[in-house]
């Protein structure tokens, strides 16, 4: 696998760093406007040939989205994940619709849940998960969830909720002392 | 039960004198004539104890609650026993259960199924999420008190209740039918405006009809 990040490398593409997370698995991070030939190259040069998953993460503190593609040798099930980084604002991305027909569902998903934006993605824009949604992208941090439930969604009365963390807490801390 | 209900008079033999003929009003009963609510109570009566055996289940589940369902359905717990079985279509079905969590989206559809039931219909709903949210009291996609959107008859507490649990409700459902407080669905027909004030204050993207007939 690592010849194959060589080679990236000597394609004259950025790769600014390398992570091996386990013998099977690398990440490497790349400039978000190289992505499409990043991955043109990976698709059609190297056995990284399927796209098993494709996410974003949003790093609020950087004010950037992350968007992780991750790629799988079918022969040797090794695993590539290729990151890039996107504005947070502009939140703008590549689209992969003629590499991977199968991208234009993540596509869709993120479109809906962090509000990225993909041109030229087909069906973007169309309702998917959310219907009728009104409010900001949900999966997007600076989302409250707990406000907008409040708000917008009726509760019965009455309810009680308890801290896992203090009860568990609380309920170990008696137990060591009865253990003590 | 026998005991309370009023005798009802079969055919009675023709009184000395009458005519043959006559208009078959008072004529028709012998002795005291029964009044007319004690004969449709007990008409009503009969009718609720058929209804409370002939259950037949909406197979279709919205949340993780609908896993229970199976082991119940089949051969362990075997709810056929009891005269329920599952139907694959909301016309054939009288018991919808909202099995778990259920999604804003997933609302939409229910209300549309339920709609098309046949009446009497009743709502079991199934979880601790149905009655205030659950696990999931915090998530922006789901309800979380479903009698404010359709007419729940039995509620079934747990998270999630193991098949016997779903039993005893299916037992406790049959007894309210025979005693006739299981009358959700006029509920729903008398205060329609009531729930579709409800089910559209969540549901934004409203396009049902105005009742899915």
């Amino acid at each position: 696998m690592k010849t194959h990040i060589e080679t990236l490398k000597r394609h004259q593409f950025e790769v600014l760093w390398t992570h091996q997370q386990r013998a099977n698995l690398i990440q490497i991070g790349i400039k978000a406007e190289q992505t499409l030939p990043v991955l043109t190259y990976l698709k059609t040069h190297t056995p990284f040939v399927q796209l098993t998953h494709y996410s974003a993460v949003d790093w609020i503190e950087d004010n950037e989205f992350q968007l992780t593609y991750t790629l799988t040798n079918p022969q040797t099930y090794e695993i590539l994940m290729v990151c890039a980084r996107i504005d947070r604002e502009a939140a703008t991305a590549d689209s992969l619709h003629k590499l991977w027909p199968q991208a234009v569902t993540y596509e869709h998903e993120m479109g809906e849940m962090f509000g990225l934006k993909f041109p030229g993605s087909p069906r973007v824009g169309e309702p998917f998960n959310l219907e009728g949604w009104r409010d900001m992208p949900p999966m997007r941090r600076d989302f409250d969830t707990v406000k907008f439930v409040r708000d917008s969604i009726p509760e019965r009365p009455g309810r009680q909720a308890i801290n896992t963390r203090d009860y568990i807490g609380a309920e170990a801390g008696e137990k060591r002392l009865l253990h003590d | 039960m026998r005991d309370e209900l009023p005798v009802l008079h079969g055919v009675p033999p023709i009184p000395e004198g009458s005519q043959p003929h006559a208009r078959c009003q008072d004529e028709c009963f012998l002795g005291e004539k029964p009044e007319p609510l004690k004969y449709r109570e007990a008409i009503q009566r009969i009718k609720n104890w058929f209804r409370a055996n002939s259950l037949h289940v909406l197979a279709y589940g919205t949340g993780c609650g609908s896993i229970e369902l199976r082991p119940l359905g089949t051969a362990r717990f075997d709810m056929e026993r009891f005269g329920i079985s599952t139907r694959p279509t909301p016309r054939h079905a009288n018991v919808l259960i909202i099995s778990g969590y259920l999604s804003i989206k997933t609302l939409k559809r229910v209300i549309r199924s339920y709609e098309q039931m046949p009446s009497p219909k009743w709502v079991v709903g199934l979880g601790s999420c149905t009655i205030n949210g659950g696990m999931y009291w915090d998530s922006y996609a789901t309800m979380k008190q479903l009698d404010l959107y359709l007419p729940v008859d039995m509620y079934i507490s747990g998270c999630m209740p193991r098949p016997e649990a779903l039993i005893e409700g299916f037992a406790a459902l049959m007894d309210k039918i025979k005693k006739g407080e299981a009358n959700g669905y006029l509920d729903y027909l008398e205060r329609l405006d009531w729930y579709r004030e409800n089910q559209k204050k969540i549901i934004h993207d409203w396009d049902l009809p105005d009742y899915s007939w």
